[in-house]
């Protein structure tokens, strides 16, 4: 098997098989991706009234319960609310019309995700900002650990420790000590 | 008699943490060594103080000494013996009484594990840890006394909170609670050796690194056995709801997770020393915004069983160990300057730092999902709830590039990689993750985001088992038999290795999660006695249901067959416990658990007729989650078992099994 020349110990021997075995992962790797691709492509053939209740039922909390959805709780509340999403549904409402006419009657808070306006426009703004500033900032870190003079770079490479420095120490004066070991 | 014999012992234990703070760090500033053996015994004997103390309350439970407010509080004559000893922890008094007890042991043992190594920095650690115990003593002294008597003796006490009587109670509360304190002792020893001055030198970084994963491992089974218990009992069919209290046990586990793998460049390569103390800082911090939340924080959870008005106290504590330990670390940070310089971002040090960012990430994303009711409220007077849609879609991409990171990050080289060695190492791995892919596409994997995660998956899985694969290989060539090879490649490097079986945990937890929220079905069907339905190869046919009533509860049971595959697989007898005092329902549910996927039924209602409204689920690949608990303690265990320094020549592999660097 040509990928286990990776594992050969000398790494020069490893010449011309190295390209031979990442073609053929290459080209694994390429129809893998393609059988992927299509199999995903083809998605869900269709949606159930069942399924697509239970994926509104998920964003949707039970107004008792708090944190709970209608969907996990078992409050009579959240079965009648689960009984009226099937009926629009059935009604030919769409996810969003059911959506609004739950926070008509109980307001945003109905809703498990709130909505992207107003002051809650923020709690979905400040994620995205915070993971582009945090990219920035572990980009800039980075940056200012790999600058520095070359010099530097080996002084600060080979500072000894106490503990180093005392391990030399007695290394060198046990060589010192034993005439053995000048052999 | 017992009773106030533990009441002294508190204000004794109380007394003494003040004794021990203050001579500690005395001594360590000023270099007294006397004063340190002092505080050090002091410290010593302060779980025994308070294991008197914690006896006094179990005898008090025992006897149904109803005298005692909290006994009377959280048991009744009716409650089982057993669960006497869980009711220790059932209310807020008690479980701050067993998290001294837990907190005081880890102390001691930290210290005794430290003070030899690092007798510089063990007075400022044991200072750190009294300071903490301290203010959970004069809480509990001055403020929430489980010992504390009523001035009259009543008959019978309240009983416990119905949904804490079940066998997860006896271990999930205790544990999370010990996983929440014990953050607090690899900060003190990352705080001691930087307040000693001695955080330029990285001798801390062992004991510090053990305890972190001790503390890591503690969070883990915490969190784990909590999603057990909310699986099998709060019968929803779900086991994580991104609840308050879920979030703030989460956000200090992240936390250490990004500090257990930021540690190993200051191990290996002296860098990262500052930042390793700012990721200190904020797990402990979120760990007490943890314990905060636990009690009576201003957000609603279901965890609400300790709650109490003294939340308040637990945050200004934050805020001052916060404060504190900043202005300490901008003190010393002249001390912590790197010795080693980042050669190349293609380099290991460089994808230990970006998983950093990314597990802070989702735990800055979880604290803003959980704090962000509470500013709408406040800024906005607008309501609003932020549940699992948000969380999936924030947190959720994060994670899926943890995964990758899971799968590439290991096979970086220290220093700097080149894009050869890269594709060589790389190469097998995400062609096995892509044939995953491809694999599970076929086999009927249809939404994209779960295929992909597979494949992550898959690319992680093959990383860990090529190593292994060609490690214990090379060993083979020098005639060693195959498991003893494998044996000698995984003890070579227990830190790396470790982490690799933690990985395979992490990998199974990723796969059940991602089969159970991704495929989980879930019913409501509603069956009057010989009725069937059937739901994908399982037929389940109602027979009958009872009705018992107790004192204090009516227990319902139905009784139903199951089929799969038409072939009988056993009758079921889920339950139903209403307590009508309290208004709270207890549900168990039966469970069939495969590795394929759990069948799992609860009776949601059952009408006097006997007709009765089940809710089935069909639960892809749950079983995996459960089983990584025990891979991922095993993989940790490993990891911070202590390792003989040998000279690197004798363990290390031959060169090119390097390339990935160890």
């Amino acid at each position: 098997m040509a990928v286990s020349s990776a594992g050969n110990p000398l790494r020069t021997s490893l010449g011309p098989t190295v390209p031979a075995s990442l073609a053929l992962i290459g080209l694994l790797v390429g129809l893998s991706l393609t059988v992927f691709l299509a199999g995903c492509s083809q998605g869900d053939s269709e949606d159930g009234l069942e399924d697509r209740a239970h994926r509104i039922n998920r964003t949707l909390m039970c107004p008792v319960c708090p944190g709970e959805s209608i969907d996990q709780s078992q409050n009579p509340l959240a079965v009648r609310m689960r009984g009226i999403v099937t009926d629009r549904l059935q009604q030919g409402w769409t996810e969003q019309q059911i959506k609004d006419h739950f926070v008509e009657s109980y307001g945003d808070s109905v809703l498990l995700s709130p909505p992207a306006r107003g002051f809650s426009l923020l709690i979905w703004i400040l994620p995205p900002v915070a993971l582009a500033v945090a990219a920035a900032a572990a980009a800039l870190a980075m940056r200012s650990m790999r600058r520095g003079s070359e010099p530097a770079e080996v002084l600060a490479g080979t500072e000894l420790t106490d503990d180093e420095y005392g391990q030399y120490s007695r290394r060198l004066d046990r060589i010192l000590s034993d005439p053995e070991s000048q052999a | 008699m017992i009773v106030e014999a533990g009441n002294i012992a508190l204000a004794v234990g109380f007394v003494l943490s003040g004794y021990v703070a203050i001579a500690s760090i005395a001594a360590g500033l000023r270099r007294v060594p006397e004063l340190a053996v002092s505080a050090r015994h002091g410290l010593y004997s302060i779980p025994l103080i308070l294991a008197l103390s914690t006896a006094a309350l179990v005898y008090a439970f025992v006897t149904n000494d109803f005298s005692v407010r909290y006994v009377a509080e959280n048991s009744s004559l009716a409650m089982p013996q057993a669960y006497t000893w869980v009711a220790l922890y059932a209310g807020n008094a008690g479980s701050l009484l067993f998290i001294a007890l837990m907190f005081s042991i880890l102390a001691a043992l930290a210290t005794l594990s430290i003070r030899r190594s690092l007798p510089h920095t063990t007075p400022m650690a044991i200072g750190i840890m009294a300071l903490v115990l301290m203010f959970f003593l004069g809480i509990i002294v001055f403020l929430a006394n489980p010992l504390e008597r009523l001035p009259a003796t009543p008959p019978d006490g309240a009983g416990i909170n119905p949904l804490l009587v079940h066998f997860g109670m006896f271990i999930h509360p205790p544990v999370q609670m010990t996983g929440l304190v014990a953050v607090a002792i690899p900060f003190s020893i990352a705080m001691g050796a930087m307040l000693a001055g001695r955080g330029g030198r990285d001798e801390w970084v062992d004991l510090g690194r053990i305890w972190a994963m001790i503390s890591w491992l503690i969070l883990t089974l915490g969190l784990l056995l909590g999603s057990w218990w909310a699986y099998t009992i709060l019968g929803w069919g779900g086991y994580w709801a991104w609840d308050p209290v879920e979030n703030s046990a989460l956000m200090p586990w992240l936390a250490m997770t990004a500090f257990i793998h930021s540690i190993m460049v200051q191990r290996r390569q002296g860098m990262f020393r500052m930042w390793n103390i700012v990721i200190v800082i904020v797990a402990f911090t979120l760990a007490q915004m943890g314990m905060f939340i636990n009690r009576g924080g201003p957000v609603p959870s279901v965890h609400s069983f300790a709650q109490s008005t003294m939340g308040w106290l637990f945050l200004m504590f934050m805020g001052v160990t916060l404060l504190g330990s900043l202005a300490a670390f901008f003190w010393r940070m002249d001390s912590l300057r790197s010795r080693g310089r980042l050669q190349a971002l293609l380099s290991r040090e460089a994808m230990f730092l970006l998983q950093n960012v990314l597990f802070l990430m989702v735990a800055a994303v979880t604290l803003w999902g959980t704090i962000f009711p509470v500013l709408s409220e406040a800024f906005a007077d607008n309501t609003v709830t932020v549940g699992e849609p948000f969380y999936n879609r924030t947190a959720g991409p994060i994670l899926l590039g943890i995964i990758v990171l899971m799968g590439v990050g290991p096979l970086f080289p220290w220093r700097r990689a080149t894009v050869q060695n890269l594709a060589r190492s790389l190469a097998v791995p995400i062609a096995a993750g892509a044939v995953t892919g491809a694999v599970v596409a076929a086999l009927g994997v249809r939404q994209p985001v779960a295929a992909l995660a597979i494949a992550l998956c898959g690319v992680a899985a093959a990383g860990i088992l090529h190593e292994w694969l060609r490690g214990t290989r090379s060993r083979l060539r020098r005639g060693e038999l195959v498991w003893v090879a494998f044996g000698r490649l995984l003890a070579s490097n227990r830190p790396r290795y470790g982490g690799y079986i933690v990985h395979l945990g992490i990998i199974m937890l990723a796969i059940g999660a991602v089969g159970s929220s991704f495929y989980g079905i879930q019913r409501d069907v509603a069956l009057s006695p010989g009725q069937s339905y059937s739901i994908d190869q399982y037929t389940i046919t109602y027979i009958s249901s009872d009705r018992r009533l107790f004192p204090d509860r009516e227990e319902q049971m139905a009784r139903f067959d199951l089929y799969v595959d038409d072939a009988f697989a056993g009758t079921m007898e889920p339950t139903r416990t209403f307590y009508p005092d309290l208004r709270i329902a207890a549900t168990r549910a039966s469970i069939v658990s495969t590795p394929l996927e759990d069948f799992y039924v609860i009776p949601s209602e059952i009408g006097g007729d006997g007709d009765a409204v089940f809710r089935l689920h069909v639960n892809p690949l749950v079983w995996w989650m459960w089983m990584a608990g025990p891979v991922m303690a095993v993989g940790a265990a490993f990891a911070m078992s202590p390792q003989r320094h040998r000279s690197p020549a004798a363990s290390r592999v031959p060169r090119s099994e390097q390339a990935a660097g160890a």
